[in-house]
């Protein structure tokens, strides 16, 4: 196989394997634990010198969501030099190309995903995510034919993907599905009574949402579920954005204080100011909030009054071996203020798809339904333990399992993380779920035994 | 009572950032007739500039706010003679403006972004320390942005009324060509207006972002206020902007505390569409076209 001059571009490494392996750190062979082993086996002798495989990634790298979008684009950017480093897809590198959607509408994702197609011809689509309807995006990668992975953590996906699975063959999401979010919360509240960590001091519970998709599906989905597990939702407030100013939410829930405060608006300046404006006259209840914790700068801005706060993800990197490689990694190559846990989505997303790929012969073009449509079926078949736990599709409807609302073994389905910022100095502490938790679950300074 | 005194503490807060936000931008429409949609991009700056010159450079706060008023006067003076100048020798300024400083926003905020990231910062520059009141917690900061609203409202009141280029800004506003015969330098005047609108977006910008943080996108929201406050006013009207401001706000609070959050940013809204119904030229304005 002929070298060719276009390897010299940044995004593809041309050394050879044998170099990469001795010359490499330590954390670089971890990336050869596990299933990446297996895409370096397939690859055999051949380096990625081939014709390069465009790749894609349409997300918000300017705008509110950016601190994310920038990090789906090192994710990718990561993923597509390592699996390069590992022979690429059967020799052939990747390069990845990416388009921005601002403050993601259908209207702008769309868009940027047939700029994907119609200037680079990428043979897939790997994103984080973007907020809208979900549902998009799988339309362009319907009628181009080629295989779309993101994480968009929204249940119109499953419900797309299921109401025509001829046609939406190719669309996958990495993540389960947001309402996964409110039963695995009612869950893990039953399991720190059960295991006699907390008692509630009456069964209220005040849920705050904000406008919007993810926000509301989080929340309808608690309070559906709340009764079956004797809670009483004595407030359900929407916010609107951006919410700097919390005292008259602070007002009622001061007057009726619940057991347990769930804020499932994500943005964590806005939650960094929740806890600032809780903190000094505080009352005895558990806070949960959505997503924002798990972004460093709700700790910088909440400093200690955001110690004892609970969070939880559906997709993040895991505090393991594999997860804690990733981040050394991640942060050695974008800075120690990267958020590695934004980044290991496309990260994942693109190995899944890579390694399918491999298997399946090759990736396809636009239009080559029919190689693409062996990717599509090894990535339905596939198993994938990467750093964000397993990823495994649920049949007919190509969203990931979660562990352990849908299926209750660890090795089948993505760990639900429930974390807790226990020292704002440090990252948060992962809690559950077993076997994945770190630390134990830590009674909040405001409340008294 | 604790509700009650939340409410107010709550509303004079909202009250005081729209307040801050408002004063540049109803100045510059009142004496220029000139929207400027690059004044939440200001706002972000000046946060910004206070934020690097404090935590990069070591600067004292007082300096840094000084610095940030420098360079987002300076971004007023590119304005004007990158945009404001050139359009104003052509037709339909207002419109052509309003399209322009949208762009310059833009390409301020993607600099912002460039330079210092996507993520939250929070403002170095702040008062620590609450003052308590029954069983409400008011931090002194929120205390310190209405005192800085009421302050800058009454400095733009003296330099409008009491200073000779108070008089060539207020001559202008009645009449540029007029203004012009009696020998103001009109665009001289623009220049100044813009500058002064740009110091004061820097303090506004340092003060929201001292409790609601910097982003590189912090100056859409406080912009979007403000322009309903300056309508609910009457666009130019600088006093009267501030006192809706902090009307708006007491209101805000009530409403969220009364009927919910999700209805507060509506009830600006059919406040708007009221004020316009019952009087188009706004609470403040008059019905002639005389600002200041």
């Amino acid at each position: 196989m002929k070298r060719k001059s276009d390897l010299s571009k940044p995004n593809v490494i041309a050394g050879s394997r044998r170099n990469f392996l001795i010359r490499g750190s330590a954390a670089t062979a971890a990336t050869l634990t596990g299933l990446p082993a297996m895409l370096f086996a397939m690859n055999k002798e051949a380096r990625a010198e081939g014709d390069p495989i465009p790749v894609g990634q349409c997300g918000p790298t300017t705008d509110f969501a950016a601190p994310d979008g920038i990090e789906f684009k090192n994710g990718l950017t990561l993923a597509c030099e390592e699996i390069n480093a590992l022979g690429g897809i059967l020799g052939r590198p990747l390069e990845p190309s990416f388009e921005d959607t601002a403050q993601m509408g259908d209207a702008t994702n769309v868009q940027a995903a047939q700029r994907l197609i119609d200037r680079y011809g990428v043979h897939a689509i790997i994103n984080g995510y973007n907020i809208g309807s979900g549902a998009a995006i799988q339309e362009v990668v319907a009628d181009n034919g080629i295989i779309y992975v993101h994480y968009d953590t929204t249940i119109g996906h499953n419900n797309l993907v299921k109401s025509n699975p001829e046609r939406y063959w190719g669309s996958f999401m990495g993540d389960p599905a947001e309402t996964f979010y409110g039963s695995g919360f009612l869950k893990f509240l039953q399991g720190l009574e059960t295991n006699g960590e907390w008692k509630r001091a009456n069964n209220k519970m005040a849920v705050i949402l904000s406008a919007g998709v993810y926000a509301s599906n989080i929340a309808n989905a608690v309070k559906e579920q709340a009764a079956q597990f004797g809670w009483e939702i004595s407030l359900f407030e929407t916010v609107s954005v951006p919410a700097s100013e919390w005292g008259p939410t602070l007002a009622k829930i001061r007057q009726d204080p619940p057991a347990v405060i769930c804020i499932t608006h994500f943005l964590p300046a806005d939650l960094a100011q929740f806890c600032l404006q809780f903190g000094p006259n505080p009352t005895q209840s558990l806070v949960y909030m959505q997503y924002g914790p798990s972004i460093p700068a709700f700790r910088d801005i909440g400093k200690e009054t955001t110690n004892g706060i609970l969070y939880a993800t559906l997709v993040g990197a895991l505090q393991d071996e594999i997860g804690t490689a990733f981040e050394k990694r991640y942060k050695e190559k974008f800075g120690a203020n990267a958020g590695h846990n934004s980044g290991a989505q496309p990260y994942d997303g693109a190995y899944v798809w890579a390694t399918s790929a491999a298997l399946a012969g090759g990736s396809g073009e636009p239009g080559n339904n029919d190689q693409n449509k062996k990717v599509a079926a090894r990535m339905s078949s596939m198993i994938w333990r990467g750093v964000t736990g397993t990823t495994r599709f649920v049949p007919i409807e190509n969203a990931a399992y979660s562990y352990p609302t849908q299926v209750n073994d660890s090795s089948l389905g993505m760990p639900h993380q429930f974390l807790q910022i226990q020292d704002y100095t440090k990252g948060p502490a992962l809690i559950a779920p077993a076997p994945y938790g770190t630390a134990k679950f830590v009674m909040p300074p405001w409340i008294k035994a | 009572m604790d509700v009650l005194i939340q409410i107010i503490a709550s509303g004079l807060t909202l009250g005081a950032m729209y307040a801050v936000a408002t004063i540049g931008l109803s100045l510059v429409y009142g004496s220029l007739n000139m929207l400027n949609m690059a004044h939440g991009a200001l706002l972000t700056l000046g946060g910004y500039i206070c934020y690097a010159t404090i935590t990069h450079l070591g600067f004292h706060p007082a300096l840094a706010l000084i610095a940030a008023a420098l360079v987002c006067a300076a971004a007023g003076l590119v304005i004007y003679a990158f945009a404001t100048l050139p359009l104003l020798r052509a037709e339909n300024f207002e419109t052509n403006i309003f399209i322009a400083t949208i762009g310059i926003g833009s390409i301020i905020e993607n600099l912002m972004l460039k330079s210092f990231g996507p993520y939250p910062i929070p403002q170095p520059l702040g008062i620590s320390g609450q003052v308590v009141i029954g069983n409400v917690h008011i931090p002194v900061q929120n205390i310190l942005i209405l005192v800085t609203a009421l302050t800058l409202m009454a400095a733009v009141a003296f330099l409008l009324q009491k200073t000779r280029t108070g008089r060539a800004i207020r001559a202008t506003s009645m009449n540029r060509e007029a203004a012009q015969l009696m020998g103001v330098r009109v665009g001289q005047v623009y220049a100044q207006v813009l500058a002064l609108s740009g110091a004061l977006a820097a303090v506004s910008g340092i003060m929201i972002s001292s409790i609601a943080t910097l982003t590189p996108v912090m100056g859409g929201d406080p912009m979007l206020k403000a322009f309903i406050v300056c309508v609910v006013a009457g666009l130019g009207n600088v006093y009267g902007a501030v006192i809706a401001a902090i009307v708006l706000g007491l209101l805000e609070a009530a409403t969220q505390y009364v009927f919910g959050v999700r209805w507060s940013f509506a009830t600006l809204l059919l406040l708007v569409i009221l004020v316009l119904i019952w009087r188009p030229y706004g609470l403040f304005g008059r019905g002639q076209v005389v600002r200041l």
